[in-house]
């Protein structure tokens, strides 16, 4: 008698997959190095926008104004840092939660899906490529901003600043798999995900601190993980101020959104698929 | 020993969203896939024919676990289908949506390199099978460069190649020749034809009838999400019977194909049009009782005929028996 065996995936296995993910996005985006530039610059101008507004609106007085109402006079990192976080949001947003579409389009998805590699593994490939990207580009335009304004990017508690990024990289990710899922049920949903970008932005106070917003306001904003992560690098770069004065207490608060978003987030995505297998198919577009 | 494909009863209905306004809106369903059963014997490669939208590519998504039955079973491989769906698809080479598979950005040895990471080979054999599947398919003259600068038969062969990079014992192939030139199409066919002598059975999907004469052990003729026919290709040609086909050519107003169908003695007949002119075809168990007849009440209804051809059955005539309809009218469609 002849039958067929089946020996499920590793562990190892589907690491391999993942990386394959992630190296397949890397050597795709590595063939549009303008686009790299490019990602370089633009939290540099969309920083120095408010930047030089600051300084024509008050002059020598600017930074002392500043440390008034948010509590570091280094207005240049400060704007940089949230420019710079906005890019890597941004990059959630449309690296993640858009893929399932853009693949959509392409007419990838449907290729990627018959393989015996779930879902969850293809998307924790395309999360560490958009950690990788956005990080690495993040970090580069930050060090190219402050030369470029003559800041000293080396200043504070880095290490503590790196884990307060990379910490709320996952709940950032978790949020991401829910607007993917929206994504799947409503296709035509760029204007979706650029409403929100600019929401989850304004919120975390990309270019202001948040206790500058209305208490109501200010209670929504701290209800997403990269509010914390913004104030958090701010914070231990920067020492405007910890929402609950030690850095512990704002990094439990991460962690807790960082244990509960990225399951909540695949649920919802893993869910949404199945309604989808169920009618149209995965790669209805 | 285990059958390859095993379907029973397999029922698809679409539910799509229709609006009514901006709040309301209405569900239609549509019965894509109404009972369709099958078995398909290892080693065999069986062709699965229809018009487009006949549900072909409903049941070969069903088949890749891309979409759910609404109702019935299914085992691929001795795997039950919505049960153990990481196994079916770890067993099936799967060639669906032609080039749009791709990434375009990519050269095609990385695609192949990358899909089969998601097949789960350790990297060492994904090289080396990139590697067997790029020479058994002639693809090394290009296979280092992005596919973005591919010919469209170039995409379609690379596509079928992603297809064996699992060497899996089943394949299924979604019209794999559309878009190849004819050499190009002949040399699929005959490497689909070297792959079953080795071993692997073949699912394959058309909507050219020629190509599964030449091509396939067995068919099943599919038609509006039903199974109309299958068997082997001599078997259905010898299932409509005595009867012989008669195709003619020429200006054919549709009063003269309509006065036709109700002729005594003609079982069906189809109207297309090629080139300009109308090919009528007539399926007739006695083509010399029933041609002057024909000929007279088409010439009556002002019918220019410029050639009559008695012809021999194929597997389009068995669509037409079966339908009332040819596949051209209903791929036009």
């Amino acid at each position: 008698m002849t039958t067929i065996q089946y020996t499920p995936p590793t562990f190892r296995h589907k690491l391999s997959a993942m990386l394959a993910e992630t190296r397949l996005r890397l050597i795709n985006i590595s063939r549009y190095p303008g686009q790299l530039v490019m990602e370089f610059i633009i939290p540099i101008v969309f920083a120095a926008m408010p930047m030089l507004l600051g300084q024509a609106t008050a002059g020598d007085q600017a930074a002392a104004n500043f440390a008034a109402n948010t509590g570091t006079a280094n207005y240049v990192a400060y704007l940089l840092i949230g420019a710079n976080v906005f890019t890597i949001v941004s990059g959630a947003f449309w690296h993640i939660a858009y893929w399932v579409r853009f693949e959509q389009e392409t007419g990838t998805l449907e290729a990627v899906y018959i393989t015996p590699t779930s879902s969850p593994v293809l998307i924790a490939g395309v999360c560490l490529y958009s950690a990788i990207r956005s990080t690495g580009t993040a970090v580069i335009a930050f060090l190219i901003g402050c030369l470029i304004f003559r800041v000293n990017p080396f200043q504070g508690d880095i290490i503590l600043a790196l884990l307060f990024l990379f910490v709320g990289l996952i709940p950032l990710y978790g949020i991401a798999f829910i607007f993917g899922a929206v994504v799947l049920k409503i296709k035509e949903s760029q204007s979706v995900l650029n409403l929100m970008q600019w929401l989850v932005s304004f919120l975390m106070g990309i270019f202001f601190p948040v206790t500058v917003l209305p208490p109501f306001v200010r209670f929504i904003a701290q209800l997403f993980p990269p509010t914390w992560m913004v104030n958090g690098v701010r914070s231990a770069l920067l020492g405007v101020g910890f929402f609950l004065e030690t850095w512990y207490l704002d990094m439990a608060v991460l962690w807790a959104f960082l244990l509960f978003a990225p399951l909540f987030g695949i649920w919802v995505f893993t869910r949404t698929e199945g309604n989808l297998r169920g009618n149209q198919g995965i790669g209805q577009f | 020993m285990t059958i390859p494909v095993r379907i029973e009863n397999l029922q698809k209905t679409y539910q799509t969203k229709k609006r009514q306004g901006l709040f309301k809106s209405s569900v239609r369903q549509v019965d894509a896939l109404k009972g369709v059963s099958l078995e398909i014997e290892r080693g065999e490669i069986f062709g699965l024919l229809g018009p487009n939208g006949a549900g072909k590519t409903t049941l070969i998504k069903i088949l890749t676990t891309l979409l759910l039955p609404t109702n019935g079973r299914a085992f691929i491989n001795g795997f039950e289908l919505t049960k153990q769906d990481d196994a079916i698809r770890a067993t099936v080479g799967c060639m669906l949506m032609g080039e749009r598979g791709l990434y375009w950005k990519l050269t095609g040895r990385e695609n192949l390199v990358f899909f089969g990471a998601l097949y789960h080979l350790p990297p060492a054999a994904r090289a080396r099978r990139a590697d067997s599947v790029i020479e058994r398919l002639n693809l090394g003259e290009y296979a280092d460069r992005p596919v973005e600068t591919y010919s469209s038969g170039q995409k379609m062969k690379l596509a079928f190649a992603k297809a064996l990079i699992n060497d899996a014992p089943l394949l299924i192939l979604d019209e794999p020749t559309n878009t190849l030139d004819l050499p190009s199409a002949r040399e699929l066919r005959a490497v689909v034809r070297e792959l079953n002598q080795q071993g692997k059975t073949v699912i394959y999907t058309t909507h050219i009838m020629a190509e599964a004469e030449t091509l396939c052990n067995r068919v099943a003729i599919i038609d509006r999400g039903e199974v109309i026919a299958q068997g082997t290709v001599p078997a259905l040609k010898e299932s409509i019977g005595q009867e012989t086909v008669i195709k003619l050519e020429g200006v054919i107003p549709t009063q003269a194909s309509t006065a036709v169908a109700s002729l005594h003695g003609i079982t069906r007949s189809a109207i297309t049009s090629v080139n300009g002119h109308n090919q009528l075809t007539v399926v007739t168990p006695n083509q010399t009782a029933v041609l002057p007849q024909l000929i007279q009440t088409l010439s009556g209804h002002g019918a220019i005929l410029q050639k009559i051809t008695p012809e021999e059955v194929t597997l389009e005539d068995v669509f037409i028996a079966h339908t009332g309809r040819t596949l051209a009218e209903d791929t036009a469609q």
